[in-house]
């Protein structure tokens, strides 16, 4: 019997913040646009070097800050990022940003990324990012990227891809760095790290990849908005 | 003649140590499951009430121990669980029934967080906010709460059985 005023003084507690939380979710926010957010869905500053799929101008803007050996990256790859370019990209309601963020650990990662900004430069990006994933385990082991990539292209292509890391290695070895430098700077810490860019407001979301199923969710609420 | 009074085992001030003790364990678990529940609804430096769901079904679905339709659903209520059971431990109510439960919380939370440090998944914690990397530190700081957890419960036990022998 002691207890019945602090119970009711808990109670109390508990409803006051259950009211709280049901006038929040029914109050309508406003989304003001950032300067930060703005930066994020802006283009790279080097045009030549950016690797990207779909319309610019679309709704949705995801960048990923990717490393291509890297396990996580290619599980996001195949079961996430092929349905979004199905579903959303071809649509036009996403575009996509890749990002290189080529971790220490994998040796052959720059290896990739600079062939990656070759064939991007010829606007074959989705095609080596697919042929990359999709390959990982042929080319990860022993760093022979050239040797397997060049069975997935044809002969005259893949040699002006190989002609072009050559002639600008130097480009493209600073375009990886400026990503690199981005991605320190907005905290990423692992692969894949997701940003997404709508409405002018820009999200982490959690980093090491996202189920398809939720980032749908999350891309349908986003255009309802 | 001068006598010495020899302090009996319910004076007050003996009575009252342990649950003051009590009351600071349980208000400073209460105030961390709070800010657990706010890290979870505020993030970049906003509130995420219609949206935060999103979030914290990615990082629990990190765990890759649930199906997607039972992580939407703890992604939505987890927070708001975790706001009542601060606010409850703050307030003192049912002390032993809430902190059994947040036991119990943190128990499963723990679980999860090693077999996916076995696993070796390089995920976020999901614990304070989305973007915590799950690591040993994160593993050794909610193991302390667990302790604390258990110590105010196991408190909170004695104090009433205390109580009832006194009664009786």
């Amino acid at each position: 019997m002691k207890s019945h005023p602090v119970r009711q003084i808990g109670f109390l507690t508990l409803a006051a913040l259950c009211a709280v939380a049901s006038a929040a979710f029914a109050r309508p926010q406003t989304k003001a646009p950032t300067p930060a957010s703005a930066k994020a869905a802006a283009p790279a500053a080097n045009p030549n070097f950016v690797k990207a799929i779909g319309n610019p101008n679309a709704p949705i803007t995801m960048e990923v800050f990717g490393d291509f050996q890297c396990p996580a990256c290619r599980g996001f790859f195949e079961g996430t990022v092929k349905q979004v370019i199905d579903d959303y990209v071809i649509p036009g309601k996403v575009y996509i940003i890749h990002r290189d963020f080529p971790l220490d650990m994998h040796p052959y990662a720059r290896q990739a990324a600079r062939l990656a900004n070759a064939a991007a430069e010829f606007g074959q990006f989705e095609a080596i990012e697919r042929a990359l994933y999709d390959h990982q385990e042929e080319w990860s082991t022993k760093g022979n990227i050239d040797e397997v990539m060049a069975s997935y292209f044809p002969p005259a292509q893949f040699k002006k891809f190989q002609a072009f890391e050559s002639q600008h290695i130097s480009e493209i070895n600073a375009s990886i760095e400026r990503d690199r430098a981005m991605g320190m700077q907005r905290n990423v810490n692992q692969t894949p790290t997701i940003y997404i860019t709508a409405h002018g407001k820009t999200e982490a979301l959690p980093g090491g990849g996202v189920d398809y199923k939720l980032l749908k969710s999350y891309f349908d609420y986003l255009l309802r908005q | 003649m001068a006598t010495t009074a020899i302090p009996s085992e319910t004076s007050p001030r003996t009575a009252a140590w342990p649950a003051a003790l009590l009351v600071m364990g349980r208000v400073a678990l209460g105030l961390i499951f709070l800010y657990a529940a706010y890290a979870k609804l505020h993030f970049e430096g906003e509130w995420h009430l219609r949206d935060y769901h999103f979030f914290f079904a990615m990082a629990i679905d990190s765990y890759k121990m649930l199906p997607i339709s039972a992580v939407q659903l703890m992604a939505r209520v987890l927070p708001w669980f975790e706001l009542a059971l601060g606010a409850l431990l703050i307030a003192g109510v049912a002390v032993r029934w809430i902190g059994s439960i947040t036991s119990g919380l943190l128990l499963v939370s723990i679980g999860a967080m090693t077999r996916a440090k076995i696993l070796g998944l390089e995920i976020n914690c999901g614990c304070f906010g989305n973007n915590e990397k799950l690591g040993t530190a994160t593993l050794i700081r909610d193991s302390s709460l667990l302790v604390l957890a258990l110590a105010v419960t196991i408190g909170a036990f004695l104090i009433r059985k205390g109580q009832n022998k006194v009664s009786s």
